[in-house]
């Protein structure tokens, strides 16, 4: 039996603990995982790409053109 | 785990690719044994591997949009992420009855977990009663008592989980707790 200062929720939680550091120890992130991922971050990497290439406007062929007088018929 | 919310951070504000892809390898390598713990936890293997694999592609595809700066809000997401998909494999598929993780198997990963942390006489004994609390649990307490403690979902993930509300989940394994105490007593 534990001692006295040990009960059974701290023995539980120290079970997970080292579950879980067994677990990182024995099967650390295989091969198969990392390219999965990494391949998910280049596929969602080159969407982002096209999706702000093809949302910038065309660029302006006179850069210092100045703001055109409003349409006749709108002025306030 | 203390910088991976730094790398979760760092990653939605990076642009280049090749950091990218470092920032995702150094993340996923904390957090892929994780995964995979939980995920052989609840399929037995070969779908297991696959779901996994599902798993660590909508955490990656979704990592830039995560918002939150904490652990635990980075936690609770994608173990969120996991039982979602962890549930599209159960309606595709019955679910197979789980069999908890032999004792042996348990015992192989304490042996494992030494050589990141040494382990005293006084580990040991407390080791031991926490296996022996979770043999006299019958199974659907074996099943709480495992995700809350081994897996460490909080009550609020589990109640999620189990469609039951939050309350419920803490009674609940509050009475597995109790049983197993008085059996192994």
């Amino acid at each position: 039996m534990p001692n006295q200062n040990t009960d059974a929720e701290a023995a539980l939680q120290k079970l997970g603990h080292r579950v879980r550091l067994g677990w990182a120890k024995k099967q650390p992130i295989s091969d198969k995982s990392l390219e999965s991922v990494k391949n998910t971050v280049r596929e969602q990497w080159e969407q982002e790409q096209t999706a702000s290439r093809t949302s910038k406007p065309a660029p302006s062929p006179d850069k210092d053109q100045k703001p055109k007088p409003p349409e006749p018929g709108l002025e306030p | 785990m203390d910088d991976l919310i730094k790398l979760v951070r760092t990653y939605r504000v990076t642009a280049g690719l090749a950091e990218r892809l470092r920032l995702a390898e150094a993340i996923f390598r904390q957090i892929e044994p994780d995964l995979r713990l939980f995920v052989f936890s609840a399929i037995q293997s070969p779908a297991a591997e696959d779901v996994l694999q599902e798993i660590l592609k909508s955490v990656a595809a979704s990592l830039i949009n995560f918002r939150k700066d904490t652990l635990p809000a980075f936690r609770s997401w994608f173990y969120t992420i996991a039982r979602n998909r962890l549930n599209d494999h159960f309606r595709k598929k019955a679910r197979d009855p789980l069999q908890p993780m032999p004792n042996d198997e348990i015992l192989d990963l304490l042996d494992a977990s030494e050589q990141a942390e040494p382990m005293t006489a006084a580990d040991r004994h407390d080791l031991e009663y926490a296996l022996k609390l979770l043999d006299g649990s019958k199974p659907e307490c074996r099943g709480y008592l495992w995700n809350h403690y081994v897996i460490g979902f909080d009550y609020g993930e589990i109640a999620e989980e189990q469609n039951l509300n939050y309350d419920n989940v803490r009674m609940k394994i509050g009475r597995c707790l109790e049983e197993a105490k008085s059996l192994v007593a």
